[in-house]
């Protein structure tokens, strides 16, 4: 074995030494034993090596995806071939595979509607987040989802561009951005959701208000042709059906 | 699989996932994709497998092909074969030049590297795969894993160098912290 077949291999030797056994590396590390220059080698390259991954290590995935994760998969339960995209496809959230108590409030739920994840995302993120954050039309947006009696926004009052660009609070659901804010009504916490309809050409029906509850909350979600929307508050469905 | 197994199935490895995916997919959204397509899979699929121990590695092995299966071909890729050997040398400084960076841009570097050594990389870094469950996750031969960990690490080593240039700079990756606005 040459000197450079030996750093060959021993580039491959993970740095907390847990590859001394292997057979595969006896040759090479009684070579780098015996020969200094190729230990000090060695030693850089593990130092080297431990390093870098100490530092990738360190880098945390965005807040919301764990529970994006978590929300997802419960939505879609065993459903099967759906491409990327999925959580917000027509063809997810068939109310059967729900693990959620689903029911319509002013038309019955689709079976195909595509609104149940985003209220199952956001109970989730209601109740693990944090939240805060707003630009000058996050709160006027938020100013007008507090107007007593106001019926909640549509696509004439909402910017997204410039609300997400404003600083308003952006998550990341499938792939797509969605704008969230707080607002009170009455003196109960409600949590706005809005993100753009995104489903196959031609699919831009609206959608009736469906409802989740769960134990940390409650949501509903519908659409319109432009976005998606969905209110969560800790407060349960009555709370919603009233400010809806 | 009940609710709560796959809660901790994805607590244990949604993060190290991503960091797989950001390495490959060298955007914050494309990688959050990634990760939750490979949950989606396993709830759609990998609940068949029993022995948790196996997970881990399906869990990679599915997120790399989703990757691959994924990205546009490029016409323009250079072949393995027409790369040169890799530079086998550390400088001095590496470990030092490394610990004085941040994380974002160490990702940053990792990214630069071309994809077919940055995925094995990724793994021996990240997870401290060894050489042989690297080539599982990847389905590719030992002896190929070893030598695009080499090319990988010189590449690696080579971004480093040239984010101390004067002039050059590692930019830190989209989506680094998270949420893009608070």
């Amino acid at each position: 074995m040459t000197i450079d077949e030996a750093k060959f291999i021993l580039c491959a030797y993970r740095p907390s030494g847990r590859d001394a056994q292997l057979p595969a590396f006896g040759d090479a590390l009684r070579m780098a034993g015996a020969d200094p220059a190729l230990g000090a080698w060695f030693a850089r390259s593990r130092a080297y090596d431990a390093a870098v991954a100490g530092k990738l290590r360190r880098v945390e995935p965005p807040a919301g995806l764990r529970e994006a994760i978590l929300a997802g998969a419960r939505a879609s339960g065993q459903q099967r071939g759906l491409g990327r995209g999925w959580a917000w496809a027509s063809g997810v959230a068939a109310a059967a595979a729900l693990a959620f108590v689903v029911f319509s409030m002013k038309t019955p739920a689709r079976p195909d509607a595509g609104g149940a994840p985003l209220a199952a995302f956001a109970i989730s993120d209601m109740t693990y987040a944090r939240h805060g954050g707003r630009g000058e039309p996050a709160g006027a947006l938020v100013a007008a989802l507090e107007a007593k009696g106001a019926r909640m926004p549509g696509p004439g009052q909402i910017d997204f561009d410039r609300l997400r660009d404003t600083g308003c609070r952006t998550l990341s659901f499938a792939g797509r951005d969605v704008i969230e804010v707080c607002f009170s009504r009455d003196g109960t916490l409600f949590h706005f959701y809005v993100a753009r309809r995104d489903g196959p050409p031609g699919d831009s029906a609206e959608r009736g208000a469906s409802f989740i509850s769960e134990a940390e909350g409650a949501a509903a979600a519908w659409s319109d042709r432009s976005y998606d929307y969905a209110v969560a508050s800790k407060a349960g469905v009555d709370a919603i059906r009233r400010l809806l | 699989m009940t609710s709560e197994a796959f809660t901790q199935l994805v607590d244990a490895h949604y993060a190290p996932l991503y960091r797989f995916a950001m390495s490959l997919a060298r955007n914050g959204p494309d990688a959050g994709d990634l990760v939750q397509q490979t949950f989606f899979i396993w709830a759609t699929k990998g609940h068949g497998i029993r022995e948790l121990s196996k997970a881990k590695s399906w869990l990679f092995t599915t997120l790399y092909r989703e990757f691959l299966r994924g990205r546009r071909r490029d016409a323009r890729s250079t072949s393995l074969e027409d790369l040169p050997p890799g530079e086998n040398e550390p400088v001095a400084q590496d470990a030092d030049r490394v610990s004085r960076i941040d994380s974002a841009a160490v990702m940053s570097a990792l990214q630069s590297v071309e994809e077919p050594f940055r995925a094995p990389l990724t793994l021996f870094y990240l997870e401290e795969m060894s050489y042989q469950e690297i080539a599982d996750a990847l389905d590719v031969p030992i002896g190929t894993v070893m030598s695009r960990l080499s090319r990988g690490k010189a590449q690696l080593r080579a971004a480093f160098v040239s984010a101390d240039t004067p002039g050059a700079k590692v930019l830190p990756f989209p989506g680094a912290g998270g949420e893009r606005a608070s």
